[in-house]
């Protein structure tokens, strides 16, 4: 008996070897020695010298790695601002009987499907000077405009085709939240005289609470990592207008301030975890 | 028409506008791919390209190896989609189903690792990459073993499928027990059978997510026979010496074959992505 079970005890570590194998190697020591790297001056070569709090004390001060904290703030808030909105708006469209209801459900997700390299690359020939849009503003005599050169419109062009990129992934999971929420709840609504705008206001929305909260968790946590949208189009330019915190990060790793690097990805953490942590403390507490 | 009849026009008509939104770029891309230089900003645009040329995808492979990409982009997806599935399934297996000391603080420290942004370990890891290549030559940076194992195992994939697998009546493992069984054999013969479609899942999950992924190839891979198709793409269009045709003929390489899965396989990428959410939710 004792030693059935210690064969299966034994089983149960060999099961998870490759898991914790992996996971110890490439991410529990890298977390401690990039934590212990952001104290320090290191350029990859010569060992680390201790600087204490020096990086963070260089970094907060510095307008430019301000100014990258900024960009990617508002980068966060507009795209957070539009993408789930219209993933909303798009699946209440979609969720009826309806013909053709799978053709508009890929095209939405088509560019979920996409690499943002890839959609990054489309989006910087349609906004160049001679570019489509340009072109069809001209079509309605509007004048053009350049996008990605003009410090004041490149993060919001930036902005736009992010959203119009990523927003097919919201409409797929409200479609399918929406699925789940049973057709009783909206009879009774309806029997005690609730109009359109009463159901969606308490049916739907309560309804859809957890996964609003899903998608603004994860949306949130992956819109402050912007990055390969930003390296393809504009490499953080006009004049840093669109430098975000990750490409700060890969531009100090390229130029080899690794202690400043580590910082900078530190900080990163910081705002997300006391972001992820407001979120569950203040709207997790679904009453579902 | 009827007030009712309006109403499905404009919800049609508005669906189809937005459809038009989302597919037009790709087929401008594939359109500006097929044309001679001079007409790629050509004004009025020409939508249809005429006459149209191979001449920029021809041009393309010369001079960057995208074929190579391509290989490069299925052999390292294959190996993490293959890795994730085996290893998350089976590690998904011992912290559902089986008792041993240390399963639940193992489990609670790997999914505080869900926190962390991988650019916390990202410059360690590639140090140790780095290490490792001039340790043994082989594996380390800037070679398959460098572009694969740091995802051959993702924590959120063990999460999904040991959700999955805690569905699985414990009496059907026990019988299989009773009839002497081995571990390993319940594993292979009654496990995974029934984690099929929570591995189905993952596998999608991770395609997606391996075959897009930017960073890290970009960061890990210094020579052109290593890249994988979003950084041969991304490095490619900041070539000064490449005009449009010739970047969206390399888009249409990179984008390509993706696009051609999805549409197969549409309904169960779409499922599988948003199953992961929503098991997640509730």
């Amino acid at each position: 008996m004792t030693l059935a079970r210690l064969r299966r005890q034994s089983i149960g570590y060999a099961l998870i070897a490759p898991a914790v194998v992996t996971v110890v190697v490439f991410l529990l020591i890298p977390i401690v020695l990039s934590a212990y790297w952001s104290f320090t001056e290191y350029n990859g070569v010569k060992p680390p010298t201790w600087v204490g709090l020096d990086n963070y004390a260089t970094l907060l001060t510095s307008p430019r790695f301000q100014r990258s904290i900024w960009n990617t703030v508002v980068f966060v808030v507009l795209g957070m601002g539009l993408g789930p909105p219209l993933g909303l708006a798009t699946a209440l469209l979609l969720n009826r009987a309806m013909r053709f209801r799978g053709v508009f459900r890929v095209a939405f997700f088509l560019p979920v499907m996409t690499s943002l390299v890839v959609v990054a690359t489309i989006w910087k020939m349609l906004y160049n000077e001679n570019g489509l849009i340009n072109e069809i503003l001209r079509l309605f005599t509007l004048p053009g405009h350049n996008w990605l050169s003009d410090p004041n419109t490149a993060l919001p062009s930036i902005v736009v085709a992010s959203v119009w990129q990523g927003f097919g992934f919201e409409t797929v999971v409200f479609l399918a939240a929406l699925g789940g929420i049973p057709r009783d709840y909206y009879d009774a609504a309806r029997v005690d005289g609730a109009g359109r705008w009463a159901q969606f206001r308490y049916v739907t929305l309560p309804g859809l609470r957890p996964t609003i909260l899903f998608i603004y968790i994860i949306g949130i946590i992956g819109s402050f990592q912007v990055f390969d949208q930003i390296f393809v189009m504009t490499q953080g330019g006009p004049v840093n207008a669109t430098r975000t915190m990750v490409f700060d990060l890969y531009d100090k790793f390229n130029s080899l301030h690794l202690g400043e690097a580590s910082a900078v990805a530190y900080i990163l953490f910081v705002i997300l975890a006391t972001l992820s942590w407001i979120q569950f403390r203040f709207f997790g507490e679904g009453d579902r | 028409m009827t007030a009712r009849g309006i109403r499905r026009a404009a919800l049609y008509g508005g669906l189809v506008a937005a459809s038009t939104v989302m597919v037009a770029p790709f087929l401008w891309t594939v359109s500006t791919a097929l044309k001679p230089s001079a007409d790629v900003f050509a004004s009025p645009p020409k939508l249809i390209p005429d006459p149209a040329t191979l001449a920029n995808f021809q041009d393309v492979l010369t001079l960057l190896p995208f074929d190579r990409y391509l290989l490069n982009s299925i052999i390292v997806t294959g190996a993490i989609v293959l890795l994730n599935v085996v290893f998350g399934t089976m590690a998904a297996y011992a912290f559902a189903k089986l008792r041993f000391p240390g399963r639940n603080l193992i489990f609670a420290v790997m999914l505080l690792t869900l926190m962390v942004p991988f650019q916390v370990n990202l410059i360690p890891l590639y140090a140790i990459m780095v290490r490792l290549k001039e340790a043994t030559g082989v594996i380390g940076a800037d070679t398959y073993f460098g572009l694969i194992a740091p995802s051959a195992v993702q924590v959120f994939g063990i999460f999904l499928m040991r959700q999955f697998l805690k569905s699985i009546p414990d009496e059907i493992l026990e019988s299989a027990r009773i009839d002497g069984a081995s571990e390993w054999r319940i594993l292979r013969s009654v496990v995974f059978p029934l984690a099929a479609p929570g591995m189905a899942t993952l596998a999608i999950f991770t395609f997606i997510a391996a075959w897009n992924d930017f960073l890290w190839p970009l960061i890990v891979t210094s020579s052109d026979d290593m890249r994988t198709l979003p950084v041969g793409l991304a490095l490619l269009a900041r070539k000064n010496t490449v005009n449009w045709g010739q970047t969206m003929a390399g888009t249409v390489l990179a984008a390509g074959p993706m696009i051609a899965v999805f549409l197969v396989l549409q309904r169960r990428f779409i499922e599988g992505l948003t199953a992961g959410a929503v098991k997640d939710v509730g």
